[in-house]
């Protein structure tokens, strides 16, 4: 506890500082990440991003230090060199572009990992630091990196800002931008530098096997929540900085804890949970629609029965006889006529379940689609009078009242359906 | 049969285009005349849509030219609306109506702007022109493919241009649809703009188009409807197999390298 207030009141400026640059980091890399998630080119950010680890052991050697310059630079040529290959193979050769992504993504690695490991025997005292580099680690920045990392965020922030509508196009429809005149090649080519920038910035706080996804599940969570792009991206941010947060905690907290895998349990955390609660697309919330609307569909198959009572004479049905009408539902027929008695469509007089005047009214309109639908699949679409029933049962849930008027208007509202029972309305009221 | 134009909104001389190394489009060559609606007819496969994206540029021709308004293309890109196939976007973009139809603005806005009240307003009346106001703020996704066609048509309204290249408006949408925007096609072009559409529909291509461009790997005919819409041309490029054609098609298409790449 004391280290939570004592990381979350910032007193530390050096905290501070580390968090700022980790709130740069994750809005710019959740920023790319959306649009390269948008373009379906989620792997490529993967390949990209351990692709930049040789690269960073280069500018080590360069410079004999953990010099920012030199590791930023290393990182983002060999990025730049893994972009160039992959499109360049993709042009020139048949191989599919998965392929060519994983052949590049583990060439890289590879060497970076012989040279790390190379590195490693030397015995630079300096080299302690590189491992860093592997899994991040937010809390060893210095202030220095802090510049470098923290500046390059935000002119992929800016950038992307000031040319979002050409982004969105590149995405989108790039052939009716080239028609129009916009350079997408270009546009592209800045596109797939900013991406290289984005898994720069991340390789010391997240590390490279773990910054693609940083870049790609916060867009991927936050598409669940939203259709505008706007929004899409606020909202990737918004996880996208929680999560960077929260994983630097942790390792603030936990000695030798690395920040990355930290930062994407969070992630995956926020993706989970929009995965399942979303409305619209969450699982959660589409079983609860569908559950809502299989008990809207027992309540009108016992209006039903009650009518067709009615119809032949009875006031109502004993409680028995309804169960006996639904042998394998009798908790679903419980809970309708619990549901139904409250909403003042049917009472319960010694056992007998009898309609209310409201209850005639929407068992009749229940009934009267269903009759309906019948008559219209029979006459509209020369469907034979045996065979309708069972799409009858399940659109009598669906018309809508608008749709009701069409049918009513199609058929010119007829009083029988093909089996020569009459289609209920007010004026042919049982009451 | 070619009837050439003088002083043509289009011109088209000599135009061979292939995909890598295989020639989907044999010399073509012809010229449009100004304020008609054009339709481009023939069978799948016979490079119908390749020669809209080489009149736009979006494929280069291996040999021959495209002038329209007597300038190349780069000149006059913003005078030139481009509707593609529905199929070539992905309609799960967030995005909504109105933002699709203000990419119709982007060309005249250049780099870096943003569209503003004007845009808004300019694509509103082009949604009006359709009959999709009532869909502005709907998410893609969820219109029918009659209604995704119908914002693609408000989006090139949007480019208010001279000249309108369409890609197979007309595929996957209902009869009501089809009709509404060819009037609105046919209003375009007698107020003088040449609208270019390419149609797999023979018998409703009939009624529409003032002038016909049938091909089949080559140009069969171009020129006016009542002139080439005879019994001979149809059958020429929808009937016959174009087996010498096909033939040195797949000879060179086969060949290690390019024989056509000078």
């Amino acid at each position: 506890m004391e280290d939570f207030v004592y990381f979350f009141t910032f007193q530390d400026p050096s905290i501070a500082w580390v968090v700022i640059g980790i709130t740069l980091l994750g809005i710019g890399s959740a920023y790319v990440g959306t649009f390269s998630f948008l373009d379906k080119k989620a792997l490529l950010g993967d390949a990209i991003s351990h692709s930049v680890l040789p690269g960073i052991c280069l500018g080590f050697i360069l410079a004999g230090e953990k010099n920012p310059l030199y590791i930023v630079t290393g990182a983002f040529l060999a990025g730049g060199l893994a972009t160039f290959l992959s499109s360049w193979l993709k042009k020139n050769t048949k191989l599919s572009e998965d392929s060519i992504i994983a052949t590049i993504l583990s060439v890289f690695f590879g060497f970076g990992i012989v040279m790390l490991t190379a590195l490693q025997k030397s015995g630079n005292p300096e080299i302690a630091g590189l491992n860093s580099f592997i899994f991040g680690n937010a809390i060893g920045i210095s202030e220095f990196d802090l510049m470098i990392y923290g500046g390059l965020s935000l002119t992929i922030i800016l950038v992307l800002t000031v040319f979002l509508k050409e982004f969105r196009l590149m995405v989108f429809d790039p052939a009716f931008g080239r028609a129009i005149g916009f350079p997408i090649n270009g546009i592209r080519f800045l596109f797939n530098v900013l991406m290289i920038l984005a898994v720069v910035i991340g390789i010391q706080a997240i590390g490279v096997v773990l910054m693609a996804a940083l870049l790609i599940t916060p867009g991927a969570a936050a598409r669940f929540w939203t259709d505008r792009l706007n929004s899409l991206l606020i909202l990737a941010a918004l996880f996208s900085i929680l999560s960077g947060i929260l994983g630097t905690y942790i390792s603030f907290v936990i000695p030798q804890m690395p920040t990355g895998p930290w930062v994407v349990v969070f992630l995956s955390l926020f993706a989970l949970i929009s995965f399942l609660v979303s409305p619209k697309s969450g699982i959660i919330f589409r079983y609860l629609k569908r559950k809502n609307y299989l008990r809207k569909t027992h309540r009108d198959h016992l209006l039903k029965s009650l009518y067709k009572a009615l119809e032949e004479g009875q006031k109502g049905l004993l409680i028995d006889k309804i169960y006996e009408l639904y042998p394998f539902q009798k908790k679903e027929i419980h809970q309708s006529i619990i549901d139904l008695n409250k909403v003042g469509y049917i009472y319960n007089n010694q056992g007998i379940i009898i309609l209310t005047d409201s209850g005639v009214t929407e068992a009749m309109r229940v009934v009267r689609l269903h009759r309906l639908w019948e008559l219209y699949l029979n006459e509209s679409l020369k469907i034979a009078p045996d065979h309708v029933h069972e799409s009858a049962e399940q659109m009598e849930h669906l018309l809508t009242p608008e749709l009701e008027e069409l049918l009513e208007k199609r058929l010119n509202f007829p009083s029988l359906d093909p089996h020569q029972e009459t289609i209920p309305r007010e004026k042919n009221d049982l009451r | 049969m070619v009837t050439q134009i003088e002083n043509p909104v289009l011109e088209i001389h000599d135009l061979t285009v292939s995909y890598d190394q295989t020639p989907v489009l044999w010399n073509v060559d012809f010229s449009l005349p100004a304020g008609k609606l054009i339709g481009i007819l023939g069978p799948n496969g016979a490079g119908k849509s390749t020669l809209i994206k080489a009149i736009m540029g979006l494929i280069p021709p291996t040999s021959g030219y495209v002038k329209i308004f007597d300038k190349p293309i780069n000149d006059v890109r913003a005078r030139i609306s481009y509707v593609p196939q529905r199929e070539s976007v992905d309609w799960n973009f967030p995005a909504s109506v109105l933002d699709v139809v203000l990419m119709g603005t982007y060309g005249k806005l250049g780099l870096f702007k943003r569209p503003g009240r004007k845009e808004k307003e300019l694509a509103m009346e082009c949604l009006e022109q359709v009959g999709m106001t009532g869909f502005v703020n709907r998410q893609i996704s969820e219109l029918s493919g009659g209604q995704q066609q119908r914002v693609f048509i408000a989006r090139a309204l949007a480019q208010q241009a001279d000249l309108y290249l369409m890609d197979e408006p007309f595929a996957g949408v209902d009869m009501a649809t089809e009709t509404a925007i060819f009037q609105l096609l046919r209003d375009m072009a007698s107020s003088g703009k040449t609208v270019l559409v390419v149609h797999h529909d023979i018998h409703s291509a009939m009624n529409f188009f003032d002038w016909v461009i049938m091909l089949n790997l080559h140009l069969v005919a171009s020129g006016p409807k009542s002139e080439v819409m005879t019994e001979e041309l149809l059958r020429k490029t929808y009937g016959g197999k174009l087996n010498l054609l096909t033939k040195v098609t797949d000879l060179i298409s086969k060949k290690e390298f390019n024989p056509l790449k000078s």
